[in-house]
């Protein structure tokens, strides 16, 4: 049975991917925080990515195939904190897949890092250059971390390396930024503005990286849902009601919110409100035959309050 | 109508799954006033939708409305919604296309489109039996400051040919930045031109419009009339690219609808736009249009030839309009007439 390791485990996406591939792989994990409740056949590693003990993992464990999920994805920690776990931590975990002989690679990127730009192509496609840092430069460690996975995909031939980037997810057990916008009550929006949005549930994803991890997949996917809708439309059916708000007033009430650690979300990513950032799935489509199985319905009632 | 009772059903469905926590009273179908719906969908509209006591007011509104309104616009609304409805345009489950198109704001766009299309600017259609199925480029000369051209060739596709073809418009990419123009935009069907965009929508089958002079045109003086300013050859490349026929549309008439003296290029500037024209309309003169639509042009060849190669090409469209325009000029007997 091939070992799989995942960092990350402890977070919603992990223990959905361990969980799916519990049966096929011998799974074990790192994560900072533990994972109370795991079924008894999967190892966790109370760990930070940024310790040596890190290194011990590979030494004993060997695994083949890595499984790459522990990012920090929200603001509320310092911003070097979250740069050096991303980006440094990204960096030495590479050096360890090459250095014990690691098969399958595969991360999880984000759509974001095409960043929400007004001349954007509706259904961007892998080649389109990661644009996030434009005007959103909390997020550039995120595209960083990107290019980073993407060079070594190139620099390492001999190892599957597949990097995914997923619409926004939703669901039970993921937590994200997009997941906590839309269970306000009132969600603010940008007047005059309505961008088609993309989701897909976080039971996909899980079933799109263990597609992965069975085809020994390589390469660079967007990993699209079942389709896009305003964003209106899914704060309406996730039982939101949407408050308009002048662009001007939407930076400065985020900004101040942000600066004094109220609302962990920079006043730049009201770009992400205004502009569209949707992807192109054709790719991931053709070479695996993945189709999400669940339906924009059943995501927003998922989430829906 | 078909369309209507089946977006109201649509309605009425994703209701019933709603969680019944719903604080929002759930949208009921208007009663039937007789005749076809006018504005009866209001409670679809982006910006009222978002208020639950704004929709309920907005429904009782449409159906006031409804009961009101002429006979005349009641039989137009009619005959726009048989003939979205029966366009080969595919929606999901929400009402949107990929691209966000949706029909209830387009029909309604459409209303005061073919209003002025019918009663003000009288178009004169020709040549409009020459739309091939499936797939297509739409290459137009572009004037008179603002886009009512673009308005009044959608609006001809949609009510003269068989099929209907709503066109999907290839935008300037300062236009997702303007507020509510925006959305407008991309609900009529319209996205910005990208290159990636014009493929995506022409493998899906769909009719795109493009003005390949671009502000150039649209912006040009009222000394510069009916002259074909320099075509970009972005949309030869595309159609080479996806083997595309190319129908090539003369407009006459729409360059005297607001004559512009000049550019305020500062002004321009300053407020990021393209251009700013100088004009001495509040609003476009009753001009007649006479939109004439050219036999499809097929070209074959490599995408990626070098601009000589592709201007050769792009030459030939561009006398093609240029010859149905002055065959336009000359045969139109005044400028409002």
């Amino acid at each position: 049975m091939e070992r799989l390791l995942i960092t990350g485990i402890a977070g919603g996406q992990g223990r959905l991917v361990a969980k799916r591939v519990a049966d096929e792989f011998d799974v074990s994990g790192v994560d900072r925080a533990p994972w109370e409740g795991r079924p008894h056949r999967i190892t966790v590693h109370t760990l930070d990515l940024r310790k040596k003990k890190f290194e011990d993992i590979f030494r004993r464990e060997r695994p083949t195939a890595v499984v790459h999920l522990a990012f920090v994805r929200h603001f509320r920690a310092d911003p070097s904190v979250r740069h050096e776990i991303n980006v440094a931590g990204t960096k030495r975990l590479l050096e360890y897949c090459v250095e014990y002989g690691v098969k399958k690679f595969v991360v999880l990127s984000s759509s974001y890092v095409y960043g929400a730009l007004p001349e954007n192509s509706y259904y961007m496609d892998e080649d389109t250059a990661l644009n996030v840092s434009r005007h959103y430069p909390e997020i550039r460690d995120l595209a960083e971390v990107d290019t980073l996975c993407t060079t070594f995909l190139w620099k390492y031939p001999e190892i599957a390396t597949c990097i995914l980037r997923p619409v926004n997810t939703l669901g039970y057990y993921v937590h994200s930024a997009i997941g906590a916008y839309l269970s306000l009550r009132y969600v603010p929006t940008v007047m005059g503005f309505n961008p088609m949005v993309q989701f897909i549930h976080e039971e996909d994803v899980a079933e799109a990286i263990a597609r992965v991890l069975e085809t020994g997949l390589r390469g660079v996917f967007n990993l699209a849902g079942p389709g896009a809708l305003p964003l209106k439309a899914a704060i309406r059916e996730t039982g939101g009601t949407a408050v308009p708000l002048p662009e001007i007033a939407a930076r400065a009430v985020l900004g101040r919110l942000f600066r004094f650690g109220i609302y962990h979300l920079p006043a730049d990513s009201v770009d992400f409100v205004k502009y569209p950032c949707t992807v192109d799935g054709r790719r991931f489509r053709e070479a695996t035959g993945f189709t999400p199985l669940f339906t924009l319905e059943e995501i927003f009632s998922s989430v829906r309050r | 109508m078909a369309k209507t009772i089946k977006s109201r059903v649509q309605h009425s469905e994703r209701g019933a799954v709603r969680s019944p926590r719903k604080r929002r009273p759930p949208v009921r179908p208007l009663p039937d006033l007789g005749g076809p719906a006018l504005g009866g969908e209001l409670a679809g509209a982006e910006a009222v939708a978002a208020y639950p006591s704004l929709e309920t007011l907005s429904d009782l509104a449409g159906g006031i409305l409804e009961s009101l309104a002429p006979r005349l616009i009641r039989d137009l609304n009619h005959e726009i919604r048989t003939r979205i409805a029966a366009s080969p345009i595919e929606l999901n489950g929400y009402g949107y296309d990929p691209w966000g198109f949706n029909t209830e704001v387009a029909c309604r766009i459409l209303l005061i489109c073919s209003l002025f299309y019918k009663y003000y600017f009288r178009v004169q259609t020709y040549g409009i039996e020459h739309l091939p199925r499936g797939r297509m480029l739409v290459i137009a000369n572009h004037a008179g400051q603002i886009a009512i051209d673009a308005c009044m060739i959608g609006t001809a596709t949609v009510m003269e040919a068989n099929p209907p073809r709503p066109l999907r418009g290839m935008g300037e990419y300062w236009l997702p930045t303007v507020p509510f123009v925006n959305v407008l935009m991309a609900r009529m069907g319209g996205v910005v031109g990208t290159p990636k965009n014009c493929v995506d929508i022409l493998e899906h089958g769909e009719a795109v419009i493009a003005f390949p002079e671009g502000v150039r045109g649209m912006n040009k003086p009222f000394s510069q009339r009916y002259r074909l300013q320099e075509f970009g050859y972005g949309f030869m490349r595309l159609a080479l690219q996806t083997n595309t026929p190319i129908v090539p549309v003369a407009v006459v008439g729409s360059e005297e609808q607001a004559p512009s003296l000049g550019n305020f290029t500062a002004l321009a500037h300053l407020l990021d736009m393209p251009a700013f024209p100088l004009v001495i309309t509040p609003f476009p003169y009753p001009v007649r249009y006479h939109i004439y639509f050219g036999e499809p042009m097929e070209f074959r060849g490599n995408a990626n030839d070098e601009d000589d190669v592709i201007g050769k090409k792009v030459a030939q469209v561009k006398k093609r309009i240029h010859d149905m325009i002055q065959t336009g000029l000359r045969q139109r007997r005044g400028i409002f007439f």
